[in-house]
């Protein structure tokens, strides 16, 4: 007999086949969110753990001034120390063929022989520096792959002012440089900035550092406490500028990589919960439909001696079944999301091999996850299978009572169609039903904001960044403070059409308990270039005295307008100042703090200085003046504007698009499935109804209509509202993601929610055209007999 | 196929509507073939009120279907007013359906969701030349009951409204299957005056299923059916009235 009863079951869902598949796949999508996520989080952290062991990327670092190499093993006694590497560090400019402006980047040291005990590079091409061989550079893959360099390529560097050929031996990937990227920058910029490695004693003898280092790595033994290692450090090196060592959480590439993690576990916990209530409610509704279709068959069963609970597990494993196939589909379609995904990570992050791995128990998680929305979703379905009494369900049902709609109660009935009637009578009978297709549909165009809004912000940063704050067409750093005199130089460059000098330093701002260490930018108090935005997008005067700091740095120290914030510089005579926080400024990458040119000056008190100015070049000598800049000395980096522009769009647009492509088929699916399950439902409740008024001489069209006219209202209702959802997500999502590195306005533009608007409705009408079609078959003659 | 020399017999009227000859309908194929309609050969006039009468599975409802344009035959032929309904397509039936012909069925099979009035008035909406809702139901004694839903109905009175539905668009015919199969002998009664008094009022051509023998006496005319044919014909002299049935 339970044998009979499983045939049931499969005859059932052979015949709800089409329903039972788009729950599934709405089922799906939830879960391939959530295996893609999770699996993510599994893959990057996993991956970033063991390259991080297998590479010993260190602990604690901490740049400083030269300083003898006797002073490792002073820094080795400190207790909880590790080990420790010392090496030197420094900017340098490069010519690349094939790119018009000077490439900048960091050289870092090799020891002469043998393997660095920390950070040890992992070697994707070519080979290693040979033991002795000078000319040689190993360089990071990042660069190498924009700029399309193969080892035995020759890239010309100025090393300290002299320019050097250099023949690539190969190409590498450093635990350090995950994210590489130049300091400060949100986003990579590999075609203008890379990382370099060459021989210790080349590298020492061009900066004048025999003997000497200058950036320490260390690693602590397990145990030790970080924040008395780093005091420990900071007090020992003072007296050579180092008072800023860091550990991992201040590591930019490494915390580029946690604030991903942190992303990806927001969405794999927010988007899968909706889609899965939406499933949940889907599956409810089919069940409902046919416990309602079999009253009949459920009394014949019991009043054979069927018990409640078999009934009621009959149609539980009906359940199951669409959960079984949602799993199936949303572990194969989280797998293929999150390969994909894992391509995208490639393009910012380096590692070894970011291979896709496989979260089980995401999987695990996802299987509880889904029975518990089916069980929750067919629960009452079931209760009331199980609740019928014998007698009570051998009866037909009893004819559905209608009444007059809320909207025909105001009076305006008469105005109204009778298919229209006859649809909101329906809608308002079954309110549930309504509520969770509408809930469906708005959630479909919601998640479609989300990507186009992350779009459109980023869009908004780079204008606000580059036509806003930033009107230079070039920057230049100086690799040592030079005096005001250098700009007068500067200003001879062909094609130099105004030239603003500007005086950065590093510093570490302390208010209360809190400090965060960044480079000052001194400008002048009016400039054109570099402009100082308040968030009424209004240019901020530099003040003669005090500081301007990005609300967000505000936001960090706890710190408002009129509060003395401790500045302490962290180069040169090194003075500790207090100076008022005297305004705030609107920025969104990084935080910054801008000061007057003079006031800086005046600060560092080494007299009328500048480390770097900008430019705007005549458009027609552009190239002119790269190729000047190429031959300059003493320049630690360019930064061209026109190229930062067009790299960041590749990256990011590459990336947003496939983010939305991914919400794009998520979207249709749900609003697909969806209207199909709404209407296949509304189709087979009302089948009798829509047959008889074919059989008084309606036109399919004409009942088509009727069917329509319910899923017309519902999406007019659905639609406003999922732009309201989606401009919720897309407000929590860039509040969670707000972090110091990456913020993004939210931008919501008319085109966007236009597209998420069109993209449903698309949708939903396809879907309705197919379930449409069924209206072609309607048996006329089988309606009219006794009902079912 | 052997055909019944059945003598045709016209009408009192003077006007063929449905003229069917040979009409066969097959269902199925192979071993599962069932031959709902064996070859009917038959005329039906205008303003007749005519009883159909056989076993249960002996192809009324599936003539009827045909007649009312619901289902096509699989061979012979049958026309309305000359034209060929084995060949009409989806938007001429449709067309037959809503502008000529009246259906009542055993369920009523009214849209739940609309009121009596309403349901009626789908009707008049579209047709072509339609009494005023109000009046069909008036007709059938239901003018106190316009603004009730089918479930607030009593079986009876939902046949009526169905009735009034199937005649507020003054159709040439009239088909009812087994219209008071789910009802009492007094509610049937009621009944089968309003179909009566539709025949007689509009001069609507009636067809009726029945397996009611008691029914015929109502009728102009009494087809006897059996296996897919109309085996013997009746004429009665004069019609009963329906409330002089009795069951
Ligand atoms: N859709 C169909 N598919 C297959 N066979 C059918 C179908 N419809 C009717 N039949 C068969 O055709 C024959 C005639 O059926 P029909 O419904 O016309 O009989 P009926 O005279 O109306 O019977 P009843 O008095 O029981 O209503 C029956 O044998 C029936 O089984
Ligand atoms: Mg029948």
């Amino acid at each position: 007999m339970i044998s009979l009863l499983n045939r049931k079951l499969w005859r059932d869902l052979r015949r709800m086949k089409g329903q039972a598949i788009a729950v599934s796949l709405v089922m799906a999508c939830g879960l391939a969110m959530m295996i893609m996520a999770r699996s993510l989080i599994h893959s990057l952290k996993s991956t970033q753990l063991e390259y991080y062991e297998s590479n010993r990327f260190a602990d604690i670092f901490v740049q400083v001034r030269r300083t003898p190499n006797s002073m490792t093993t002073r820094v080795a006694q400190i207790p909880g120390v590790a080990v420790v590497q010392a090496s030197v560090s420094v900017q340098i400019t490069l010519d690349v063929p094939g790119l018009d402006e000077p490439a900048s980047g960091l050289m870092r040291s090799l020891p002469d022989q043998g393997m660095p005990e920390l950070n040890r590079l992992f070697l994707r091409e070519g080979r290693w520096l040979g033991p002795g061989a000078r000319g040689e550079v190993l360089v990071g893959e990042a660069f190498a792959n924009a700029n399309r360099l193969k080892p035995g390529d020759s890239i010309a560097i100025l090393l300290n002012g002299r320019r050097l050929n250099f023949r690539i031996a190969g190409i590498v990937l450093s635990p350090e440089f995950v994210f590489e990227s130049r300091p400060g920058s949100a986003l990579p910029d590999n075609r203008s900035y890379g990382i370099f490695w060459m021989p210790y004693s080349e590298l020492a003898a061009a900066f004048d550092m025999d003997g000497a280092f200058n950036f320490l790595a260390l690693t602590i033994s397990p145990g030790a406490v970080e924040r008395s290692v780093t005091a420990a450090l900071d007090r020992l090196l003072a007296p050579h500028g180092g008072r800023s060592s860091f550990g991992r959480s201040d590591h930019p590439s490494h915390v580029r990589v946690t604030d991903e993690i942190r992303v990806l576990q927001i969405l794999s916990i927010g988007f899968p919960l909706v889609f899965l209530s939406v499933a949940a409610f889907m599956t409810n509704a089919v069940l409902s439909r046919l416990v309602a279709l079999q009253r009949e068959q459920i009394a014949i069963l019991k009043a054979f001696g069927f018990s409640n609970s078999e009934i009621a597990s009959h149609y539980m494993k009906f359940a199951l079944v669409i959960v079984v196939g949602g799993t199936l589909f949303g572990g194969v379609g989280g797998v293929f999301l999150g390969r994909q995904l894992v391509g995208m990570y490639h393009m910012f992050f380096r590692f070894p091999e970011l291979a896709f791995r496989f979260d089980y128990s995401a999987l695990v998680l996802a299987i509880f996850v889904s029975t518990g929305a089916a069980i929750l979703g067919v629960f009452s379905a079931i209760r009331r299978a199980a609740n019928l009494p014998p007698a009570e369900a051998m009866r037909p049902e009893p004819p559905a009572n209608y009444r007059p709609a809320f909207v025909e109660r105001t009076g305006i009935g008469h105005l109204l169609s009778h298919s229209f009637r006859i649809a909101i009578r329906n809608l308002e009978r079954k309110p549930m039903q309504a509520f969770f297709t509408v809930s469906g549909l708005a959630l479909a165009t919601g998640i479609l904001i989300v990507p186009n809004c992350f779009r459109d912000g980023v869009e908004h940063v780079l204008g606000f960044q580059w036509d806003v704050v930033q009107r230079q067409d070039m920057s230049i750093g100086l690799i040592e403070p030079d005096s005001l005199k250098a700009s007068y130089a500067l200003r001879q460059l062909p094609g130099a059409i105004s030239v603003e000098p500007f005086r950065n330093t590093m510093v570490r701002i302390h208010f209360g308990h809190t400090h965060r260490q960044l480079g000052i930018q001194g400008l002048p108090a009016n400039g054109r270039h570099s402009r100082v935005i308040d968030s009424n997008s209004h240019q901020v005067s530099l003040p003669a005295e005090g500081l301007i700091v990005s609300s967000k740095l505000a936001d960090v120290l706890g710190a408002r307008v009129g509060d003395a914030l401790v500045v302490e510089v962290l180069e040169g005579k090194r003075p500790i100042r207090t100076i008022p926080l005297v305004g705030l400024s609107e920025d969104f990458a990084g935080i910054a703090a801008y000061m007057d040119m003079q006031a800086v000056n005046r600060l560092l008190g080494e007299g009328d200085v500048i480390s770097g100015a900008s430019f705007s070049v005549n458009n027609a000598r552009r190239s002119e003046f790269l190729t000047a800049l190429k031959t300059l000395p003493r320049i630690g980096w360019v930064v061209v504007k026109e190229s930062l522009r067009a790299n960041f769009k590749q990256t990011t647009a590459a990336s947003i698009n496939l983010l939305q492509t991914l919400y794009l088929i998520l979207a249709t699916i749900v609003a697909f499935g969806v209207v199909y399950n709404n209407a296949r439902i509304s189709l087979a409740e009302r089948a009798r109804e829509l047959a008889t008024l074919r059989v008084i001489g309606f036109s399919r069209r004409e009942v088509g209509a009727v069917l329509v006219t319910e899923l017309v209202i519902l999406s007019l209702i659905a639609v406003p509202l999922g732009m309201l959802i989606g401009t919720g997500f897309a407000t929590f999502i860039l509040q969670a993601v707000n972090t110091e590195t990456v913020r993004l306005p939210l931008v919501l533009t008319a085109s966007n929610y236009a597209f998420a608007a069109l993209t449903v409705t698309i949708a939903s009408t396809l879907s309705a055209l197919v379930v449409l079609r069924l209206l072609n078959h309607l048996n006329l003659v089988g309606a009219l007999k006794a009902p079912e | 196929m052997t055909r019944d020399a059945l003598e045709i017999r016209l009408p009192r009227s003077t006007q063929t509507l449905f003229r069917a000859r040979g009409l066969t309908k097959v269902y199925g194929m192979g071993e599962t073939e069932v031959r709902a309609l064996a070859g009917v050969d038959l005329d039906l006039a205008e303003g007749e009120l005519v009883v159909l009468l056989g076993p249960s599975g002996s192809g009324k409802t599936t003539l009827l279907n045909n007649l009312g344009g619901l289902d096509v035959p699989t061979s012979g032929e049958l026309s309305y007013r000359g034209m060929d309904l084995t060949s009409a397509d989806e938007a001429q039936l449709t067309r037959y359906r809503r502008d000529s012909v009246g259906f009542i069925f055993q369920f009523y099979n009214l849209i739940p969701s609309l009121t009596a009035l309403e349901n009626v008035a789908l009707i008049t909406e579209i047709a072509r030349d339609p009494m005023p809702a109000e009046q069909a139901l008036e007709m059938m004694h239901l003018g106190g009951r316009l603004d009730h839903f089918p479930a607030q109905l009593s079986g009876g009175e939902q046949q009526r409204v169905a009735i009034a539905r199937a005649i507020a668009k003054r159709p040439e015919v009239l088909l009812c299957d087994e219209p008071t199969g789910a009802l009492d002998i007094r509610t049937g009664i009621v009944v089968l005056e309003a179909i009566e008094r539709a025949n007689r009022e509009l001069g609507t051509l009636t067809v009726l299923i029945t397996h009611n023998a008691a029914m015929a006496d109502m009728a102009d005319r009494v087809l006897y059916f059996s296996d897919g044919r109309v085996h013997r014909e009746h004429r009665n002299a004069s019609r009963a009235p329906a409330n002089s049935l009795n069951w």
